[in-house]
C-alpha cells in the first residue's frame, strides 16, 4: 500500500511541476515512452530499445571484464602481502570518478577497431571495478578468525582456507559487489554514451534528443528507460542474493 | 518477495517475467537491425574527429563545413560530392541575434561590419590578404584554406527560398516538434517574415550605395559568439583584423563555441547579444525550444562537402558503409539525407 502512495505522490509532485509549466504532463510522457518503445525517433530512427540493447551489451561486456578481475583479486586481498601490494595502488585509483578515464580511454584504444566503444566498455569496467573489488575484498579481510583457527586446528594448509573458509564467506560479498558493480556500470555508460559520439545508446538517445531540441518527454522517457533497467537489474540480482541462505535482509 | 508464511507471493518471479520478455524483444529488435539491407549507418561527430574517423578507417564517409573536406582532401582523401552539387546555393551560416538583447543602433553596427568585412573577402584583389587571414583564423596552411575558400560563397542576406526549402525538409521529416501556429504565428509566412529580419540589411546596404564611405553611429559594447576555426565565419576575423568592429563598437566581447547547438544555449541564457552560427540550428531551436532570436543577415552559402573512401563513387555504394554527420538537424545532416535518398537508402 506505502508503495501506491508512493507512486501517487510522485504522479502528483509531476503534475505540480506540469502546471509551473517546468515539465511536460507525465500522460504525455507515458504516450511518448510507449510511442518510441516500438516505433523509435524520426530523428535518429530507432527505437528505445535497440538504444538499451547497445547500452546493456556494453555494460555487461564492462562489467563482465571487470569481475573477473575484482572478484579473484579481491579474494586474494585476504593474503596480508598482496593486500600491502595493491592496496595502496587501488586506495589512490579508487576516488577518481569513470569520467575522468575518458580522456585516457581515447588515447588507449585509438588504434582499436571502434575507439569509441572500447572507451566506453573500459569507462564501465572502471566504474563497475572499484565497488566489487571493495565488496569481495571487505568479506574475504573480514572472514571470522575462529573459522580460520577451526580449520588450522583440523590441519588445513593456507590454500585449503581459502577454498574453503574464506572463499564461501565472501559468497555474499561478491553478489553484493556484482550488484553494486552493475549499478554504477550502467550510471557511467550512460554519461560515456552522452558525452562521446557512438551512433546509439540511451545516453546518446537523450543528447541528440536536446541538441535537436523541443524534446522534453522523449529525453524524460530516455531517462524512465535508465530507471526501469537499472531497477530491473537490481532486483534480479536481490532475487539471486536471496537465494542464498546467509542473505542480509538489511541490504535490501 | 516472501509472505508472512514463508512462500513467494509471485511479485520477484512478475519482475523475471518481465526481464525474460524484455530479453527477448531486445534481441529481438538486434536480429531485425541486423538483417536489414540498404542501410547506411550515420554516426554524430565533431568535423575535426571526423578527420581522425576515416584515416584510421572507422567511418566511410563523412559531411562538414569547411575547412575540414579541405584538409581531408590534403591528407589524401577525395571529395565524393561539394554540397553546391547537392542542393545548389544553399543557405548555411547566419548573422542572429537575441530579441531584446539587442537593439537597432547594435544590429545596424553590426550589419555594417559585417557587410564591408564579406565585400572586403569577395573583393579579388584583397585576395592574399583574405587567404592569410583564412589561415590564421583556423590555424590551417594557406593551400588547405585557398581550397577551402573556393567551396564557399560568402554572401550578405540568405536566400530565403532556399531558407524555406531546408524549414520543409525539418517538418517532413519530423524533425520539429512545434508548428508555427503553436508559436503564436498566425502562417508560415508571418513567422519568416519575423525570424529573417532583412530591413535592416536593407537600411545599411542603401546607405552605402549612396555613400561608400557611410558608418553607423558607435553602438557601445557587444558580445558576439562564434564557432572555433569555422571558416564560414572568416568575416568575422576579417571585421575585426580591417577594424570595423573597432570604428562601430566601443567594446567588442568575442565568445568561441564548439557548435550552434552551443551558441543557442549561449542565447536561451542571455550570454551574448549576437552570433555567427548555421542557420540551421538556429530554425531548429528557434522553434523546437522557442528560443527569442531573430535573423539579420547571411553569412554564406554552400561551403560543405562529402568526403568518402576511394570505393565510394556513387551513392549507392554507400550501402551498409558508416558515414559521420557534425548533428542532426544540421544543413549536413539535410544534403547526406538527400544523397542517401538519391542512392534508395536508409539512415539506420
Amino acid at each position: 500500500m506505502n508503495k501506491l502512495y508512493s507512486l501517487f505522490l510522485f504522479v502528483f509532485l509531476w503534475y505540480l511541476l506540469y502546471f509551473l509549466r517546468v515539465l511536460p504532463a507525465p500522460h504525455t510522457t507515458a504516450l511518448t515512452f510507449l510511442e518510441l518503445l516500438i516505433m523509435g525517433d524520426p530523428v535518429l530512427g530507432r527505437n528505445l530499445l535497440e538504444h538499451s540493447a547497445s547500452s546493456l551489451l556494453r555494460v555487461l561486456a564492462g562489467a563482465g571484464i571487470a569481475f573477473m578481475i575484482s572478484v579473484p583479486l579481491g579474494i586474494l586481498m585476504w593474503y596480508e602481502r598482496f593486500y600491502h601490494l595493491f592496496h595502496p595502488i587501488l586506495e589512490v585509483l579508487r576516488p577518481i570518478p569513470p569520467l575522468a578515464w575518458i580522456p585516457l580511454a581515447y588515447i588507449f584504444f585509438a588504434s582499436f577497431p571502434s575507439p569509441t566503444v572500447f572507451a566506453q566498455i573500459f569507462i564501465v569496467f572502471v566504474g563497475a571495478f572499484f565497488p566489487s573489488f571493495v565488496s569481495v575484498s571487505d568479506y574475504a579481510r573480514n572472514t571470522p578468525p575462529e573459522y580460520i583457527e577451526l580449520a588450522r586446528v583440523f590441519g588445513a594448509e593456507r590454500n585449503q582456507i581459502l577454498r574453503y573458509v574464506v572463499i564461501p564467506y565472501s559468497i555474499p560479498g561478491i553478489i553484493t559487489g556484482v550488484r553494486v558493480g552493475l549499478g554504477v556500470g550502467w550510471m557511467s555508460i550512460i554519461a560515456a554514451e552522452m558525452i562521446a559520439t557512438s551512433g546509439s545508446g540511451i545516453g546518446y538517445f537523450i543528447m541528440v534528443m536536446y541538441e535537436v531540441g523541443g524534446r522534453t518527454p522523449e529525453i524524460l522517457s530516455g531517462m524512465a528507460m535508465i530507471g526501469l533497467i537499472g531497477y530491473g537489474m537490481n532486483a534480479l540480482l536481490l532475487r539471486i542474493e536471496r537465494r542464498f541462505p546467509w542473505h542480509l535482509r538489511s541490504e535490501e | 518477495m516472501l509472505s508472512k508464511n514463508g512462500k513467494h507471493d509471485g511479485s520477484i518471479f512478475r519482475i523475471e517475467f518481465l526481464i525474460v520478455i524484455s530479453a527477448i524483444l531486445i534481441l529481438a529488435v538486434i536480429f531485425m537491425g541486423c538483417s536489414s539491407e540498404k542501410t547506411v549507418n550515420v554516426v554524430k561527430l565533431s568535423p575535426p574527429d571526423m578527420i581522425e574517423q576515416i584515416k584510421l578507417g572507422k567511418i566511410d564517409a563523412f559531411v562538414a563545413w569547411e575547412p575540414f573536406p579541405s584538409k581531408a582532401v590534403r591528407d589524401g582523401f577525395r571529395v565524393f560530392m561539394k554540397s553546391g552539387e547537392i542542393w545548389p546555393n544553399h543557405p548555411c551560416c547566419v548573422v542572429a541575434y537575441r530579441t531584446g538583447k539587442a537593439d537597432d543602433e547594435m544590429l545596424k553596427a553590426l550589419v555594417w561590419a559585417h557587410v564591408k568585412a564579406t565585400r572586403f573577402i569577395k573583393n579579388h584583389e584583397n585576395r592574399d590578404k583574405v587567404v592569410e587571414y583564412a589561415s590564421q583564423f583556423t590555424g590551417l596552411d594557406r593551400e588547405t584554406v585557398s581550397i577551402a575558400l573556393e567551396n564557399i560563397r560568402y554572401v550578405e542576406y540568405p536566400d530565403e527560398k532556399e531558407f524555406r526549402h531546408y524549414y520543409e525538409f525539418l517538418k517532413e521529416s519530423k524533425i520539429l516538434k512545434r508548428s508555427v501556429s503553436e508559436m503564436g504565428y498566425e502562417s508560415e509566412d508571418a513567422f519568416f517574415g519575423d525570424f529573417l529580419r532583412k530591413d535592416i540589411y536593407r537600411e545599411v546596404v542603401e546607405k552605402l550605395s549612396e555613400n561608400p564611405d557611410y558608418i553607423p553611429e558607435k553602438a557601445g559594447s557587444i558580445k558576439l559568439g562564434y564557432i572555433t576555426a569555422d571558416l564560414h565565419h572568416l568575416a568575422l576575423y576579417v571585421a575585426m583584423k580591417e577594424g570595423y568592429l573597432d570604428e562601430v563598437f566601443d567594446n567588442v566581447e568575442l565568445r568561441q563555441f564548439p557548435n550552434g547547438v552551443a551558441i543557442m544555449e549561449a542565447f536561451r541564457l542571455g550570454e551574448i547579444d549576437a552570433a555567427y552560427l548555421g542557420g540551421a540550428p538556429a530554425t531548429l531551436k528557434r522553434i523546437n525550444d522557442g528560443i527569442e532570436i531573430r535573423i539579420v543577415a547571411g553569412v554564406n552559402n554552400e561551403g560543405s562537402a562529402i568526403i568518402a573512401k576511394d570505393d565510394i563513387v556513387k551513392p549507392d555504394d554507400l550501402a551498409g558503409k558508416t558515414v559521420a554527420i557534425p548533428g542532426f538537424g544540421t544543413v549536413q545532416d539535410f544534403l547526406m539525407r538527400k544523397v542517401l535518398a538519391e542512392g534508395g537508402l536508409k539512415q539506420r
